[in-house]
């Protein structure tokens, strides 16, 4: 009979006429205890031996516990250095006992709790009273601390000292001990076997054990010698060394996510310049030129390069003059100055909006044909205060759609289709105000997991003081929405600055979860 | 977006509503657009709302917009004017600040918490239209202690708005008991130095004078001797600034707020000199100017706006609704449209599209039913982002994490700490686009090279697990004239292995599979780079072109950025894998 190493070894260390503990096996057959238990159990099976369970309470002793039993336990010092000090006739000064008993920090706590709690005595203003009466000796704490020390019985023990007619239970005792932290009690199972007379037989027969296998390797696949190899088991339930996989950035999947929607919505792609000059960024959005907005407060203008090189003449002259006059017969303009220099100045764009401005601009070029659907999700740029919810660049979800007539309702219909895509549903319209589009709307939606109501974009429909000098004479509705706000929906981050930028976490980013 | 703080008890006294609670008030402001911000100290609400409607920066106009919300009022309400006793003379005014406009106001019966909204409003719109006085100043004054000069014709009462030299002339300005120079109070008064920049440019200082000498020094500050206080009954209000329509309109709203208190509001005379600069030069104007304004609206674009069909009844109910009056009209062949007239406290009426605005949220546009519009598109990505997105998906599945930086850093950070300069002949050394006032010394150009943000995150993450192989792709910018713009920019794709054994080729072997996977044939011949140990940096050709830099990072850069792992790297431009 050919068997593994590990059960060739059990079988021949067992015995047929009595039960052996693992344990003893283990050693004697120089085995890992848990790889007895398997190979026990494998013969089990192939009724070669029987095993047998039952239940044992270990109890060892605590750091604390090891050094009362060489110690002493403080009640009890304190209570001879009582005695000494003829504490059973007039009560003694606690602090003079103290520094007899040679009890410090806790164990001064600890001594008097149980010192009153043992009726050694009392403690009253300070000074001790013994009772002459009480046998430390035959305290039974003492007693089971110094029997499980010497690895004895503990209920021989009280049994022993206390004599058999003693109310003390070593249950009782070993509860108080582990209570006072002196003893730590497991419970574990102690496993038998012996050997079965089919195992008798097969020894007399002849067992061998099969050769054992660590790694299957290319040799033993080609040769065959696989056929006769026993695979040495491995842990399986053991943790592997970490690893830390490839993974796209969180933000980048949720503007994948978001593209994805667009695109399937119908939604062409814009891209375009991040420095850009003012004139596309603020004054082709109606933005008059001393809008608070337009300070160095809210944009980052450029030093260097200052001003860009060209502009279209006929967009600019177009835009100059329904900034100043207005645009339609009850147009009116700003009553603010406008200056060609001022929109010829670089910032970074504070909004996507400019890539819309460009790409509006082309309508007139013919480069537009209505209905048309466009989108961008890319980086912009804001002079806000750096906190956890604010960045000095996001990503902003810009879009619109160009057509005949759209209406609010139309603009209601699209948000409403988009959001549901992220769970966000119940969109709220606030009647709102932008320069560059009326009527506007803040948009806002029931976060999925609190139930709260958040702000999740801000929309309407563009100007004619913007459409008209862009030379679009039909209807455009708009949209923007932080992307970090809706990542921040998605997957709960609190501080935005753990994930994006220079102090990000990878520690965060590898843990973060896949949302689909 | 501007906040008010508001009495919820003067609200309802104001509005004659009672029985309202707060909760019914917050509610209906709402409704209005304006957001309750929360409680202020005093046990004021905090109002928020957009910067359209300027009209509604004191409790006097939030409690008008609730009475027609309420149905209490209809229609445009103009109050009635007496005509003009004193005239506003503009006599050689400073050409940086032309223009004058006023009002005279009677009766009035302040309070202290009326007096408090009246100081509270001048605040408003100084902060708003204003633009911080530079645009727009408001001077209100005691009108007793004024003593008017004989107008030319001997008749009447004048004061005259003029430029003087800021050492000549002197006065006692308000919260002072001290004569200045207009000068010293920009220079030493603890209000007026607030203000002194509006002035700085100029040679002559704006000041305007009764007989007795000068009582204003705008937009600066007003003088002690005309000082406003609860015993005050008639006011004798003054504007300057940069552009006529604008203080017109300013005053137009603060005289609404005090007439809704119960005060008489009198005409004044605005006469320009024949000298004064300006566009109004030898005019006269008759200021405040109540009349109204019109717009011819389409009722077909009311209709295709709101997406809903009206009867003409109710655009005009919903017109009264909101303050103004609307009346059926024609325009082109038979098309039917409405004549809106709109108040003179209105300032964000530009185009017959706000007024549409106005129609719908009378009607409630949170009425209406979301419909998904009918065209159809065909949608797709732009063909760099789906480069990009190839490009990174390869370098996941090169076991890179992908990272996300800032695209703006400073100079030490992107240069410096690399071992390189702007305009050096490397990658990386482009002239960076640079900030004119960035927000911290951490963020003022815009980086040239992917590299830098890559060691800043390994630097930031000792404490995490290695190995870290990190990957971008982003925004990486130039100077580069040729450019319309005057910078060049363009996505970079950057990459760092970090950990103890690491070299070239583990670079190398990454990069080839990354060149290989787009098909470009891949050569790196050696090259000097200062963030690379020499002999062990190369160019990234591919198909035969310079396109990046790889090699293993610098010790004086690896320590420079305290990690004690050794770094290979390779920086190349995204374009060059299309």
């Amino acid at each position: 009979m050919k068997l593994p190493r590990a059960q060739v070894a059990v079988l021949k260390t067992a015995d047929a006429n009595e039960y052996r503990t693992i344990t003893d096996v283990a050693t004697e057959a120089d085995l890992q205890p848990e790889t007895t238990t398997g190979a026990a159990f494998a013969l089990a099976e192939e009724g070669l031996v029987t095993v047998t369970e039952e239940t044992d309470e270990s109890i060892t002793l605590t750091v604390e516990g090891e050094q009362y039993v060489d110690e002493g336990l403080p009640e009890r010092r304190l209570y001879d250095a009582a005695i000494a000090a003829g504490a059973d006739e007039d009560p003694v000064d606690l602090g003079t006992l103290i520094g007899e008993a040679g009890l410090d920090g806790d164990a001064v706590d600890i001594a008097l709790a149980n010192f009153a709690r043992k009726g050694y005595g009392t403690v009253d203003s300070g000074e001790v009273a013994a009772d002459p009466d009480a046998d430390s000796d035959a305290d039974a704490e003492r007693v089971a601390l110094e029997a499980i020390g010497e690895g004895e019985d503990v209920a021989d023990a009280l049994a022993a000292v206390l004599g058999d007619d003693s109310q003390t239970d070593a249950q009782g005792v070993l509860d108080q001990l582990e209570r006072r932290g002196l003893v730590d009690r497991a419970e574990s199972t102690i496993r038998r076997v012996q050997l079965t007379d089919d195992a008798v037989t097969a020894l007399m027969e002849g067992v061998e054990a099969a050769e054992e296998v660590d790694q299957l390797t290319p040799d033993m696949l080609t040769s065959g010698e696989w056929r006769d190899a026993e695979f040495a088991e491995y842990n399986v339930e053991a943790e592997a060394e970490e690893i830390t996989p490839g993974t796209e950035h969180v933000l980048r999947q949720t503007a994948n996510r978001v593209k994805d929607v667009l695109v399937g919505m119908g939604f062409q792609e814009m891209q375009g310049p991040h420095a850009d000059a003012q004139f596309w960024i603020n004054d082709c959005l109606f933005m008059p030129q001393d809008h608070p907005a337009r300070t160095h407060w809210d944009q980052f203008a450029l030093s260097e390069p200052d001003q860009i090189d060209d502009l279209p003449d006929d967009v600019v002259e177009r835009v100059r003059k329904a900034h100043l006059e207005g645009v339609g017969e009850d147009g009116e303009g700003y009553h603010s100055p406008w200056e060609l220099d001022v929109a010829k100045s670089l910032d970074l764009r504070g909004h996507t909006t400019s890539l819309s401005a460009r790409y509006l601009s082309g309508y007139q070029e013919g480069e537009l044909d209505p209905p048309e659907r466009y989108f961008s999700v890319e980086k912009v740029y804001r002079n806000d205060t750096l906190d956890p919810t604010h960045l000095l660049e996001f990503f902003q979800i810009e879009g619109w759609v160009m057509a005949e007539d759209l209406s609010v309702r139309d603009l209601m219909g699209t948000f409403t289709e988009f959001y549901e895509q992220f769970g966000i549903e119940d969109i709220e319209f606030k009647p709102h105000y932008n320069p560059y589009t009326e009527p506007s709307f803040e948009l806002f939606g029931t976060h999925p997991e609190t139930g709260e109501l958040v702000e999740v974009g801000n929309s309407g429909i563009f100007r004619q003081e913007m459409l008209d000098p862009l030379g679009v004479d039909v209807d455009v509705m708009a949209w923007g929405l932080s992307l970090e706000r809706l990542l921040m929906l998605m997957y709960g981050f609190e501080d935005i600055r753990d994930v994006h930028g220079t102090l990000c976490d990878l520690q965060l980013l590898r843990d973060v979860e896949v949302v689909y | 977006m501007p906040v008010v703080d508001v009495d919820p008890d003067e609200l309802r006294e104001l509005t004659g509503h009672d029985e309202k609670s707060d909760d019914d008030i917050r509610a209906d402001l709402f409704d209005l657009g304006i957001e309750f911000e929360g409680w202020s100290e005093d046990d004021e609400m905090q109002l928020e709302f957009a910067p359209d409607r300027l009209d509604r920066l004191s409790v006097e106009g939030i409690a008008r917009s609730l009475r027609y919300h309420y149905g209490d009022d209809r229609g445009v309400y103009v109050p009635s004017t007496n005509s003009p006793e004193w005239t506003l003379v503009a006599e050689q005014t400073p050409e940086e600040r032309p223009y004058i406009t006023g009002a005279v106001v009677r009766g009035l019966d302040f309070d202290e918490e009326s007096l408090e909204s009246l100081i509270r409003i001048q605040e408003k719109l100084h902060a708003t239209m204003g633009r911080q006085r530079a645009k727009g100043a408001i001077g209100v004054h005691d009108l007793t202690m004024l003593k008017g000069e004989a107008g030319r014709d001997g008749t009447g009462k004048s004061i005259r708005y003029t430029a003087v030299d800021p050492d000549e002339e002197t006065f006692v300005p308000l919260d002072s008991d001290e004569e200045m120079t207009p000068r010293e109070v920009t220079e030493r008064h603890h209000m007026g130095s607030d203000y002194a920049d509006l002035v700085a440019d100029m040679d002559r200082y704006p000041a305007i004078y009764d007989e007795i000498g000068l009582f204003s020094f705008p937009p600066v500050i007003n003088g002690r001797r005309t000082e406003v206080s609860e015993d005050s009954r008639d006011l004798l209000i003054e504007m300057t600034g940069t552009d006529q329509w604008t203080i017109d309109h300013m005053c137009n709203i603060l005289c609404y707020s005090l007439s809704a208190r119960g005060a008489q509001i009198e005409r004044v005379t605005v006469e320009y000199a024949e000298n004064a600069p300006g566009e109004h030069a030898g005019r006269t104007l008759d200021r405040p100017d109540f009349s109204t304004e019109t717009k011819t609206v389409s009722h077909e674009r009311i209709e295709s706006i709101v997406g809903v069909e009206f009867d003409a009844e109710t655009v005009i109910d919903c017109a009264e609704r909101s303050g103004l009056d609307a009346e059926r009209t024609e325009i082109g062949d038979d098309e039917l449209a409405h004549e809106v007239e709109i108040p003179p406290y209105r300032v964000d009426v530009l185009h017959p599209l706000d007024v549409i605005d106005d129609i719908g949220r009378a009607y409630g546009f949170n009425a209406l039913e979301p419909e998904y519009p009918d065209v159809s598109t065909v949608g797709s990505r732009h063909d760099r982002s789906r480069l990009e997105d190839a490009a990174r998906d390869a370098l996941v599945g090169l076991g890179f994490e992908d990272l996300l930086n800032f695209h703006m850093i400073n100079e030490e950070e992107n240069f410096e700490r690399l071992g390189i300069e702007p305009d050096d002949d490397v990658v990386g050394g482009g002239r960076p686009v640079t900030i004119a006032q960035p927000y911290s010394e951490a963020y003022t150009i815009l980086r040239t090279w992917a590299l830098p943000s890559l060691m800043m995150v390994l630097e930031n993450n000792t404490h995490r697990a290695y190995p870290q192989h990190l990957a971008e792709i982003g925004l990486a910018a130039e100077l580069d004239e040729s450019k319309n713009t005057g910078v060049a920019e363009h996505r970079t794709v950057g990459a760092v292995l970090a950990e103890a054994e690491v070299s070239y080729e583990d670079a190398r072997a990454r990069l080839q599979a990354l060149a290989g996977a787009f098909g470009k044939g891949l050569e790196t011949p050696p090259t000097e780079h200062p963030a690379f140990i020499p002999g062990r940096t190369a160019e990234v050709l591919l198909n035969g072109e310079t396109v990046g830099v790889i090699g293993e990072v610098h010790p004086e850069v690896i320590v420079g950025h305290d990690l004690e792992v050794p770094v290979a790297a390779f920086e190349l431009r995204l374009d060059a894998l299309r």
